[in-house]
């Protein structure tokens, strides 16, 4: 899957390649306006990930020009511009998802792999691993066809691990993408291990193979 | 604390006072000394007159006798009576007071005499006039009495021009003052005064033109400086956290570095939220988030509490809700929404474990309080980074953040503390 990362910040960009470059992504890279309007114009992506501060031009008028050639791609605006008529205007304009810098990795990682879920499978949208199967759309999870009864917070941190398979989550990376902008406000963040805990009992008592390890001191891993 | 116009208003009557009393001495002794100074003129001339007449009669002793007796009956006080001594004296004038024969209402009345001699046919007498004058005392009352009568007429006159002037002269003066009363360096940018022909004020409206906008340019340059700094910070802060992301991957990362990378971690949350909170003020302060929308305040509380329950839960915090109406607002989304969480975080992060929180929506008024053992210091409470708990992961700007939307809508927002709880109530 080919991804377009439009980013001026030349490490920030190198780091998602990096973080996303063992998965089946593809990605390229471009840091001024001209040069994303020449790739845009010349491939295909399945996800932009865009900037809205370019040398060369604002990133909102790239989105407008996405939109008048009426290209399918899923965009995430990344933005260091937290403000809401930012984001309200890039939602507005056909930017699919809005993810505020500073951002972990795992949870742009996450919107990405959901993005292109949705693009991708409309009708028929179900993750498998071998015994394991997601549905996203009715939220349900099921082992050997087993329904497995999860909470919407152990749901929602099945799918985070599933957006980032083999990669070391931390706590505080957890706890920031159940909580969103709250987690920061708090120093403890051990409601985390009692989910994960919860969703590893869950799992294991409907004879789930073990895939989510736990890596001593730093966090969890999603195996596959 | 007096008014500037009754200040010389004060001065002016004290300073006529002395004036008035000092004239009044000054008034009688030369009141006096006219009168006495007449009167001698005019007793001489009485006397020179007089003597001519008696040298060229040639009266004779006895004549001289009849004529001091009539004239003694017709003017008591004047007399010419024989003189013992031969030899000649020179005119003696002389001040008596006595009782007046003619004026009895008066009891004792001054009189001015005038003493001669003369001598006729030969033999010396001695000649006296004598004319009433009036007493200086009686002349100090009058004096005193008309000065009186001009002494108020001065107040009455100064109590109503300083009036007039007050209000026609100083009146561009308290324009002034109004308009900076009402000034606002965080609302106003300039400061409109209104121009007048006396010259001072003039001088002083345009320094004061003048040094309001300088102020509120170096206010908005300080605005806008706060809100560029932590647009740039955000770039390096985001650069720290996904270089973590990457080094936290690395197949060598031992549970010691694991440990570092997490105590990194921790103060670069802290880090960033301090600098989102900062970029909020400066943005609620510059007016921006400026749309607005009806909106539900018990619909934000649910959601809150619903985002929060994680951190509820592992401090084992009770919490009571007594939401008894719906509040519908006026606000900015964004805004409503943090002052929520702000509110809602800041009593959870406040709270012991085991402690208990209460929120309660009344009429208008949202009440939210927290267990706490002491009273908190009102007068810093809202104040950037007067942090007064040992909280670490606090920023110092969830209060002052609250403080700043609640003014941005005109609510208001207090606390209190009672019974060991802390409350903040907002009304709407």
């Amino acid at each position: 899957m080919k991804i377009l990362i439009i980013e001026d910040e030349i490490e920030l960009a190198k780091d998602i390649m990096n973080y996303l470059s063992s998965e089946q992504y593809l990605c390229e890279w471009v840091t001024n306006y001209n040069n994303a309007i020449e790739k845009i114009f010349t491939h295909e992506y399945d996800c932009i990930l865009l900037d809205l501060m370019l040398p060369g031009g604002n990133g909102i008028s790239i989105l407008e020009t996405l939109k008048q050639q009426r290209k399918q791609e899923g965009v995430i605006i990344i933005s260091a511009k937290n403000s809401l008529e930012d984001k309200i205007k890039g939602l507005k304009l056909g930017a699919d998802d809005y993810l505020a810098k500073p951002f972990h990795q795992a949870e742009l990682a996450a919107r990405i792999e959901s993005l292109i879920r949705r693009k991708q499978f409309d009708s028929n949208n179900i993750i498998t691993q071998k015994e394991l199967s997601i549905d996203i759309h009715s939220k349900t999870v099921t082992v050997n066809n087993q329904l497995v009864n999860l909470t919407k917070k152990e749901f929602d941190l099945l799918l985070f691990f599933i957006g980032n398979k083999n990669k070391v989550l931390s706590k505080s990376t957890l706890a920031e993408h159940l909580s969103g902008d709250f987690a920061d406000m708090f120093d403890n963040h051990d409601f985390v291990y009692a989910h994960v805990k919860n969703l590893k009992r869950k799992l294991k008592e409907s004879n789930c193979n073990d895939y989510l390890k736990t890596i001593y001191g730093t966090g969890y891993k999603w195996e596959q | 604390m007096t008014k500037l116009l009754n200040r010389p208003l004060k001065a002016f009557t004290i300073y006529s006072l002395i004036i008035l009393i000092i004239s009044i001495p000054v008034y009688v002794l030369v009141v006096d000394r006219i009168w006495v100074e007449e009167l001698d003129e005019n007793n001489w001339l009485t006397l020179e007159h007089t003597k001519k007449r008696l040298k060229a009669k040639a009266f004779t002793r006895k004549d001289i006798e009849k004529i001091n007796q009539i004239w003694g009956e017709l003017q008591p006080g004047v007399s010419i009576i024989k003189s013992n001594d031969k030899e000649k004296f020179k005119d003696s004038v002389y001040e008596v007071i006595r009782p007046n024969s003619y004026d009895l209402d008066d009891g004792e009345d001054r009189f001015r005499g005038l003493k001669s001699y003369l001598n006729i046919n030969g033999e010396p007498y001695e000649i006296t006039i004598e004319t009433n004058v009036e007493e200086a005392d009686q002349t100090l009352i009058a004096i005193a009495l008309v000065t009186l009568c001009f002494f108020l007429l001065l107040i009455i006159g100064f109590i109503l021009l300083n009036r007039k002037i007050a209000i026609n002269s100083w009146k561009p003066f308290y324009k002034t003052l109004q308009s900076l009363k009402l000034f606002d360096i965080t609302k106003d940018t300039s400061i409109k005064l209104v121009k007048t022909d006396i010259q001072e004020f003039q001088e002083l409206n345009y320094s004061l033109e003048k040094l309001v906008k300088n102020n509120s340019n170096a206010y908005q340059q300080q605005k806008l400086f706060i809100e560029n700094a932590s647009h740039e910070l955000q770039t390096p802060i985001a650069l720290l956290k996904s270089k973590l992301d990457l080094l936290i991957q690395e197949k060598e990362v031992t549970p010691k570095i694991a440990e570092i990378i997490n105590n990194i971690e921790i103060p670069l949350s802290r880090l960033s939220r301090i600098n989102k909170n900062l970029l909020i003020l400066a943005k609620v302060e510059n007016r921006q988030y400026n749309e607005l929308e009806s909106l539900h305040v018990d619909h934000f509380i649910n959601t809150s509490f619903l985002l929060l329950s994680d951190y509820i839960n592992s401090k084992n915090i009770t919490v009571t809700q007594n939401i008894k109406n719906t509040i519908e607002v006026q606000a900015n989304y964004f805004l409503l929404e943090t002052l929520i969480n702000n509110l809602l975080s800041n009593a959870i992060r406040h709270t012991l474990v085991d402690g208990e929180i209460k929120i309660k929506l009344e009429n208008n008024t949202l009440f939210i309080s927290n267990s706490g053992k002491t009273a908190l210091h009102k007068e810093q409470l809202f104040e950037r980074f007067s942090s007064l708990s040992q909280e670490k992961s606090s920023s110092g700007l969830g209060l002052a953040i609250i403080k700043e939307i609640v003014n941005k809508y005109k609510w208001s927002i207090n606390y209190h503390y009672q019974n060991g709880f802390h409350t903040f109530y907002i009304q709407f």
